[in-house]
């Protein structure tokens, strides 16, 4: 399991950009690339969670969806592992994140200064903020290689988003790796794939 | 405010109107719409000047297409736009770039309905019209249906009448009259080389993916705000904000009290400007400055384990922007280490491409950290300017009678320097931006332009 290569050298221990961001070295991108590639895999895969894990895993989404919609940052981050990301694709199937632009990568530090940013209340493309609502199906589980306490997890998404009395549909599908810490499910990635995410975006301010 | 007596009736004939010995009234005309230190609003919001706009600017001057690099092999296409026209660019066999219109000689049906590829040519979908990866027509189903009188037309696909590269970055006109393109850069060459040497060299760019928006205004707000270094602390607020209270200051705080900062404003002419930061950028060390991207303390733990320390200062700052914001009129503009392009679709509607640069010569780990930077102020940033650009749009739009966009700011407190080149340096936050690029515009509208394509066979 790379996303548990530990930083080899002590020089990496020290920041002074708190919370410090160890974990993003090539190894956890090579992993990353990796699980990309395979959660766009066109293949038919045997089902492979129970149906008690199945039924966590949907309630864990479904939180995870009515929190965003709820715009409530600070309690939705807590869902996520300390060594996490966001992930919104320019492209698809999504480019490695090492030589192509994202519309968004951000390690849980960058996650927080974007919390932080709308939290001032005067980032102005969310003044006034977007309401959103959030549909999710077609939940598929498969566990990743080699580890008996992480899953994989592709859903498609419909996403309504309404601002000043305009309404628009974000439409994709979203790719997760979930992970057992201490007892309860986390998320170590998430990747949304929008439909039309390399043609040009409106205000995608919020969160995703 | 009452209607404004002196300006004319916006009517479209005097807009559309193509006589030269109107010109007077014309030039009038235009000389009531954009005066010494305000312009009228119907300029952002009127359909029959965006019309004009199309071709007096987005034709018969030059326009921006696309870098070399992505279209790096022979046969690679891709899409392209000059304001509201689409083109294909493409290379050949031997290397060369072709420049056509996305329009079938036969019925106009588009022949090419991807954004990018690879392949030896084109097919029209409607009729199987074939066209080679130069545009060049050389098959049409059923050829014995036609006479000589079809025989003799040229019908390869439309060529601008002129596409010129400098040190990769590819432009077009439809003017066959328009200056050489080094005449039209002009004193931004001397910005532009810099922006190219901050990428290692015209050979080291390559441009990485892009992220495009849409954004509902006109395309000007865009290029107003492109060289506007007064709006930073107040619209980006923020990012201010939350930088100070997450890492105690960084990058963009010179802009807080800009006209007392190292940095200038220089209008270069031909609307061409720059916001130059680079003397507040990097007085210290660029990368210091700058808030944690991603991957931030593997990169600079790599490149220290790596480097000698003066070589891992440069990577390093390679990482960060370039420290411009250099726009060349109209629609090309150089962002940190962006190429950002502008893409005119309505009177109120743009869309906006943020081209990404890699460099041929860096190693994994400084592009990938390029990445995680040239992403931050897109989502950080970026989406609070165009909020604000809908927002002058729409205020705009709403309310007709308060007609007048205000653009005097420095233009009456004497601190413009003028040098023997005619480049004019100016404090940050001064309007001259837009007062020298609607001195352009303004050159441009009253002019009546001969638009022409070519249809010939490309030039081997």
């Amino acid at each position: 399991m790379t996303q548990s290569v530990q930083p080899s050298s002590q020089t990496k221990s020290v920041s002074r950009y708190l919370p410090s961001s160890l974990y993003l070295d090539s190894a956890y991108y090579e992993w990353l690339t990796t699980v990309s590639s395979d959660l766009s895999l066109a293949v038919v895969r045997a089902p492979a969670a129970t149906q008690q894990l199945h039924e966590e895993i949907v309630q864990l989404l479904t939180l995870e969806a009515r929190l965003l919609d709820q715009r409530a940052y600070n309690v939705w981050i807590d869902l996520f592992t300390q060594e996490c990301i966001y992930w919104i694709p320019a492209t698809h199937p999504a480019m490695d994140p090492r030589s192509t632009i994202t519309l968004e990568f951000h390690d849980r530090r960058r996650v927080l200064d974007r919390v932080d940013r709308l939290g001032t209340g005067l980032a102005y493309s969310q003044l006034p903020a977007s309401n959103t609502s959030r549909q999710f199906s077609g939940v598929e589980v498969w566990p990743s290689p080699k580890c008996d306490d992480e899953w994989r997890v592709r859903c498609s998404f419909a996403l309504v988003e309404s601002r000043q009395g305009r309404n628009r549909t974000l439409a994709g599908w979203n790719g997760f790796v979930l992970r057992r810490e201490a007892g309860s499910l986390k998320i170590v990635l998430k990747q949304i794939n929008l439909v039309d995410s390399d043609y040009p975006q409106g205000n995608n301010s919020f969160f995703l | 405010m009452t209607h404004d007596k002196n300006l004319p009736t916006m009517t479209s004939p005097l807009i559309k109107m193509g006589n030269s010995d109107k010109t007077k009234e014309c030039t009038s005309y235009w000389d009531g719409l954009i005066q010494g230190d305000r312009v009228h609003r119907s300029i952002y919001i009127d359909d029959d000047i965006f019309a004009r706009e199309m071709n007096n600017i987005y034709a018969a001057t030059w326009v921006y297409l696309l870098h070399e690099s992505e279209i790096p092999n022979a046969g690679d296409f891709r899409q392209i736009w000059m304001g509201t026209r689409e083109l294909i660019a493409s290379r050949d066999d031997e290397g060369m770039v072709h420049v056509f219109s996305n329009r079938c000689s036969h019925r106009g049906a588009t022949v090419c309905r991807t954004h990018q590829g690879n392949g030896s040519g084109f097919t029209c979908p409607y009729h199987g019209w074939k066209y080679d990866v130069k545009g060049q027509l050389f098959g049409i189903p059923g050829k014995t249906a036609y006479g000589p009188q079809f025989k003799a037309r040229e019908l390869h696909l439309a060529r601008p009448a002129q596409v010129a590269i400098y040190k990769g970055f590819i432009f077009a006109t439809l003017n066959a009259e328009a200056v050489p393109l080094p005449e039209h850069l002009g004193a931004a060459t001397r910005f532009i080389d810099d922006w190219i040497s901050h990428q290692g060299g015209e050979d080291n760019i390559q441009l990485a993916g892009a992220q495009r928006y849409h954004i509902d205004a006109n395309w000007k707000m865009i290029y107003d705000n492109a060289g506007d270094g007064y709006h930073v602390p107040f619209s980006h607020q923020s990012l201010l904000q939350m930088t100070k209270a997450r890492y105690d200051g960084g990058d963009m705080t010179y802009f807080a009290d800009a006209d007392r900062s190292k940095m200038h404003l220089y209008s270069l002419g031909n609307g061409h400007t720059v916001i130059d930061q680079r003397p507040d950028m990097y007085d210290n060390s660029a990368w210091e400055q700058q808030r944690p991207q991603p991957g931030r303390e593997c990169f600079e733990a790599h490149v220290k384990e790596t480097l000698d320390p003066q070589q891992a200062k440069s990577v390093m700052e390679s990482a960060v922007g370039a420290g411009m914001n250099l726009n060349i009129f109209p629609n090309l503009l150089f962002i940190g280490n962006q190429v950002q392009v502008i893409q005119p679709l309505r009177a109120d509607a743009t869309a906006m491409h943020w081209h990404a640069t890699r460099r041929r010569d860096a190693d994994e780990a400084l592009n990938t950290i390029r990445m995680r930077t040239q992403e931050d102020f897109p989502i950080m940033g970026e989406m609070d300017d165009a909020a604000n650009f809908e927002e002058c749009h729409r205020g705009l739009v709403n309310s007709p009678e308060d007609e007048w966009v205000d653009i005097s700011r420095h233009h009456e407190t004497g601190k413009d320097v003028v040098d023997e080149q005619g480049i004019v340096k100016s404090p940050v936050t001064s309007e001259i931006h837009m007062r020298a690029y609607y001195a352009e515009w303004k050159k441009l509208m009253v002019a009546e332009p001969l638009l022409t394509v070519n249809k010939s066979e490309a030039k081997p």
